[in-house]
């Protein structure tokens, strides 16, 4: 009997400890590093902290409701209605409704948006195009149609962003963004009460202090995972999420196509993912994964320095400027492309600083988001400024469009690359988003009541 | 130029010349000291500069050496050698450089393939040449930066820990390195590496092909505080050393001015295949050795000018002792030449000079008795030849009249009739020689009563025509002798008495119509000849030997059976009142040329 009575009782201790274990916890302060600027650019952490978009992708890269309950279109896709979810509030407390859609959304992209027009009706949002718009609720989910409160109440201009996000912007000291929790925010209130950011911070620093127990979570770039799980971080890494890919200026001498031909023949991407990404991610020459679209491997990726100082022939071009992020990998990677244009005879300059004059050659990162071909396919060339409307939705067509496009030579895809976080040992629930980057609101910490 | 004025400049000359010379050869010894004084700084430059260039050398190789024996460079061997995987050890090339103060290293694999670049990260996978053919000696290579520029290094390569994993590691040879160089004062050092843009054609010309020479580039000349002042005109010099790879000297102005410029040494730094890598220049100032050859150039002047000076005085002094007397003496010459005998030259002192001047004193003293003795001699001769030619001349007339007094005395003694008759040849006779000795009495006071000439300007042609007008006729008439007439046309005015000038021509004319009995041509002829005027006559007769054309103006000689010989000597004597002179020409052949040359008038 005691022994039946000592075994279950161990029975329900364990159970009710496991049970306390998986449950999340509120409280906390969570705190993150990452090595640029977390509120620059569509990609930054604290950006989708602090704001939503009418859809998002879930995990799995689809496209799911989130300001925005529910889209349909007509017109052959030249028309797209939104209606908004209801009882939404901007951190401030004013309503998210149509009218301040349709103004984050106008002040969010001037001048290259999918639609031709956005206008308030009701309760719903309304997408105009001239040309059909196929993949506007995938477009609507990446970061650069996130929605910010552009009037307050009394008419003013937001100092700081304002979104309805799960996370509210509360200060900037020192290079640290602080972000309190939304108590009311229309997904249910996060675990974590506030997270810390801390920006420009390099990535050696950040593992020291992830080590030491100063920072939550720090990037792991790609080129650096093997040296990550060397030293036994707890790494997340997501699927290719970015595409890293040479732009080609079609302006001045690089106006003539076949010696930007001879630029894409000349690369040499296995040194790049070789030795500079220490083999992580893939090789491609096509905008879209493998993974994504299945024909990815339909487009040659070996270099062919033969052919690339064939198409050369005789012609003597000017030398060329090639930018590229002061990011070290970056700089060089930029600068093994040059050695490798320079054995076919082309004479490049590598810079970090942007300069009034667009450069011939930019070595860039884009995102690939979402688990819709088309939908990732556009965004990705909006990315890189190219306005390719991506009509066709069937592997076929997006294979024809990718291939017209790759044969302008203007962006040559090099390298598909995961993005990565090292987690440290307190934080729990860390998922990546379909872009690579943490979903911190489903995240929590150990420790805390 | 006058004597004086020789020997001043011979005085001037002289000093001038000795003090070039010595001047010059001052200058030159000069340079040749101060240029073996920097040969010889230069040289210990260079020797200090090896020593440092053998130092750093050795730096190199022990941190290289250091490097490669490290634990950590063994383990990284050691996974190269086991795994094809170099794509972990990309940056630990700069890691190692940082840890070991190189500017330059490189991690090459077994397969001579740079594993990791300190220098130039993106060069991973390219071929590293050095690593397979460098010695275990430290050497020199430019190697190429990312930024398409180039630098000179000293290299070191080492094994790492038996591996085929090799080190190559180095120092910039920049102005760091000069300036830890000991610089003597005046000396400007400079290193000088060819910049060479990095190579677009291949990767084995990533490395700069180290034969192949670029154009100049000045700012690649740097000092020890940068860029070496007036690096451009260290181009002949460093472009001449990096062709012919051996030492090069000169000199170099960067400003122009004399005293800024400055010896230069380009001294070629070559690597194991002798291939020139940089040059080292080293200049050293020449101010010094200018300024003392303006210093002395400056006391050469003024001592050249001083000497000058005195010259001129020494020849002021030596005008008054030596040059003067000649003068004189010169002076005395010329007058003496000029007839006047009475000239005379003060003898002062007892050198040369005043022996010269006692002895023309002497000579003149001599000459002029001589002319007076001669004149006097002369005039005896004179007389005596007159005397000779009166008794002569007298003597012929004489006899005749001897003959017929007595043939009067005897013929009184014949009858009546024939005293008559002889009384009448005889008388005859008495008459005709009486009137015979009273010619020959004329001509003699004639001559005795030579007028003095009165000089009116006339024209030579109008003596010649009047001379032509009257004998003309009565050459042709009586004697068949043509006479032609060839005067210029210009005219040749003359000073002359034209009765006297007349009276020479007219008995040359008919001196020369006696010299042809049996008819001939007379030619008379004036032209004008420079300043003067010549009167020719001329026929065609027989003509007169040498002898004869001497003797010819000797008064009282003729070659006729009668005259009196006076009229050449009346010619002569009317020529030479007219400051003319007279001259006969008789070639073999026959005639003969009486030649009277007058001055022309001034017109």
């Amino acid at each position: 009997m005691l022994r039946r009575f000592a075994i279950s009782f161990s029975l329900v201790l364990v159970c009710v400890c496991a049970g306390a274990r998986t449950r999340p916890h509120y409280g906390g302060s969570l705190r993150v590093e990452v090595a640029g600027d977390p509120w620059v650019g569509p990609e930054g952490l604290a950006r989708r902290l602090v704001l939503d978009g009418l859809t998002a992708l879930d995990a799995n890269g689809f496209v799911s409701p989130a300001l925005a309950v529910e889209w349909q279109s007509d017109s052959g896709d030249h028309r797209w209605q939104f209606r908004l979810r209801q009882g939404v509030h901007f951190h401030d407390g004013s309503p998210m409704n149509a009218v301040a859609v349709v103004m984050a959304l106008n002040t969010a992209c001037s001048g290259n948006c999918p639609w031709t027009a956005v206008r308030a009706v009701g309760s719903a949002v309304i997408f105009t195009s001239d040309s059909p718009m196929p993949n506007l609720p995938g477009l609507l989910a990446g970061g650069m149609y996130l929605i910010a409160l552009t009037r307050t109440a009394d008419g003013q201009t937001p100092a700081n962003p304002i979104g309805t996000g799960p996370f509210q912007f509360t200060s900037s000291n020192n290079g640290q963004l602080t972000l309190t929790a939304n108590e009311s925010c229309w997904q249910g209130r996060p675990f974590v009460d506030e997270i810390l950011i801390t920006g420009n911070r390099p990535t050696r620093e950040q593992w020291l202090d992830l080590n030491v127990g100063r920072t939550d979570i720090a990037q792991v770039p790609p080129q650096e995972l093997r040296q990550a799980q060397q030293q036994h971080l707890a790494v997340v890494v997501s699927p290719p999420v970015e595409l890293l890919a040479l732009q080609v200026s079609d302006a001045g001498a690089l106006t003539n196509a076949v010696l930007r031909a001879a630029l894409a023949q000349a690369v040499d991407r296995g040194a790049l993912f070789n030795v500079i990404f220490q083999k992580q991610g893939e090789i491609t020459a096509s905008l879209l994964p493998q993974s994504l679209t299945g024909y990815a491997f339909l487009f040659p990726a070996d270099r062919d320095l033969n052919r690339a100082i064939e198409l050369r022939g005789g012609l003597t071009a000017p030398r060329f400027v090639m930018m590229a992020d002061f990011d070290g990998t970056m700089q060089l990677a930029a600068q093994r492309i040059a050695l490798n244009l320079r054995e076919a005879g082309f004479s490049v300059q590598v810079v970090s600083s942007p300069s009034s004059v667009r450069p011939d050659l930019a070595l860039l990162t884009l995102p690939i988001e979402g688990a819709d071909p088309a939908a990732a396919l556009e965004t990705l060339l909006r990315s890189a400024g190219e306005n390719v409307p991506v009509a066709g939705r069937n592997p076929t067509a997006l294979y024809r469009a990718e291939h017209d496009f790759l044969d302008l030579k203007t962006l040559v895809p090099l390298l598909d690359l995961p993005r990565a976080w090292a987690i440290g040992s307190r934080v729990r629930d860390v998922r990546l988003r379909a872009d690579g980057t943490p979903d911190l609101a489903g995240a929590s910490l150990e420790g805390t009541q | 130029m006058s004597l004086r004025q020789k020997l001043l400049l011979l005085f001037s000359l002289t000093v001038a010349a000795a003090v070039a010379a010595v001047a010059w050869t001052v200058l030159v010894r000069i340079r040749h000291v101060f240029e073996m004084r920097d040969q010889e700084e230069t040289a210990l430059f260079v020797s200090q500069f090896q020593r440092e260039f053998q130092h750093r050398s050795q730096e190199v190789a022990a941190a290289v050496n250091r490097l490669a024996a490290s634990e950590r460079a063994r383990a990284m061997a050691f996974e190269l050698a086991q795994s094809d995987d170099a794509a972990a050890y990309l940056t630990e090339a700069q890691s190692m450089a940082q840890d070991a103060q190189l500017d330059f290293l490189e991690i090459v694999g077994p397969d001579g393939k740079i594993v990791s670049s300190a220098q130039w990260p993106a060069r991973f996978g390219y071929p590293e040449p050095a690593a397979q053919n460098a010695s275990a000696t430290p050497f020199l290579k430019r190697e190429d930066l990312p930024d398409g520029s180039t630098a000179l290094g000293l290299f070191a390569v080492h094994a790492v820990g038996g591996t085929t994993v090799r080190l190559i590691g180095g120092e910039r040879l920049d102005q760091g390195f000069l300036a830890d160089l000991p610089v003597a004062p005046g000396m400007q050092i400079g290193l000088y590496s060819d910049a060479g843009a990095a190579a677009s054609s291949g990767p084995a010309a990533i490395v700069s092909n180290p034969s192949t020479t670029t154009t100049f580039d000045a700012s690649r000349l740097l000092g020890a505080n940068g860029s070496l002042p007036g690096a451009t005109f260290y181009q002949s010099l460093i472009d001449a050393a990096r062709t012919s790879g051996q030492q090069v000297n000169g000199i170099v102005n960067p400003t122009g001015r004399r005293e800024d410029s400055l010896n230069a040494t380009a001294i070629p730094l070559k690597n194991e295949q002798g291939n020139v890598m940089a040059v080292l220049v080293v200049a050293i100032a020449r101010s010094g050795m200018v300024q003392a050859q303006q210093h002395i150039r400056a006391i050469a002047y003024g001592v050249a000018a001083g000497g000058i000076l005195l010259a001129i005085l020494c020849s002021l002094w030596i005008a008054a002792r030596v040059s003067r007397p000649i003068e004189q003496l010169a002076l005395a010459a010329e007058q003496v030449a000029g007839g006047n005998w009475d000239v005379r030259v003060p003898p002062r002192g007892r050198d040369e000079v005043s022996v010269l001047a006692r002895s023309f004193n002497h000579m003149t003293e001599q000459l002029q008795s001589q002319r007076d003795r001669l004149v006097q001699s002369e005039r005896v001769a004179a007389w005596r030849e007159l005397a000779r030619r009166l008794a002569h001349e007298l003597k012929n007339p004489l006899f005749p009249l001897q003959l017929t007094v007595e043939n009067l005395v005897r013929a009184r003694e014949l009858p009546e009739a024939e005293f008559d008759e002889v009384f009448r040849e005889s008388t005859a006779t008495l008459a005709t020689e009486i009137a015979n000795l009273k010619t020959i009495i004329g001509r003699f006071s004639d001559f005795s009563k030579m007028p003095k000439p009165e000089l009116e300007r006339i024209d030579a042609k109008d003596v010649v025509e009047r001379v032509r007008a009257l004998y003309e006729t009565a050459a042709s008439r009586d004697a068949k002798i043509k006479l032609t007439v060839d005067v210029a046309g210009a005219p040749m005015p003359l000073d002359a008495d034209p009765e006297l000038l007349h009276r020479a021509l007219s008995n040359l004319v008919l001196n020369a119509m006696d010299a042809m009995p049996d008819g001939g041509v007379l030619t008379i002829s004036a032209h004008p000849k420079g300043d003067r005027v010549e009167l020719r006559v001329a026929d065609t007769g027989q003509g007169m030997t040498h002898e004869e054309c001497e003797r010819l103006f000797t008064p009282y000689y003729t070659t006729k059976q009668h005259g009196t010989g006076l009229g050449l000597a009346i010619v002569q004597s009317v020529v030479a009142d007219h400051a003319g002179s007279i001259a006969v020409e008789s070639p073999a052949g026959g005639g003969a040329t009486f030649i009277i040359t007058l001055p022309r008038a001034a017109a």
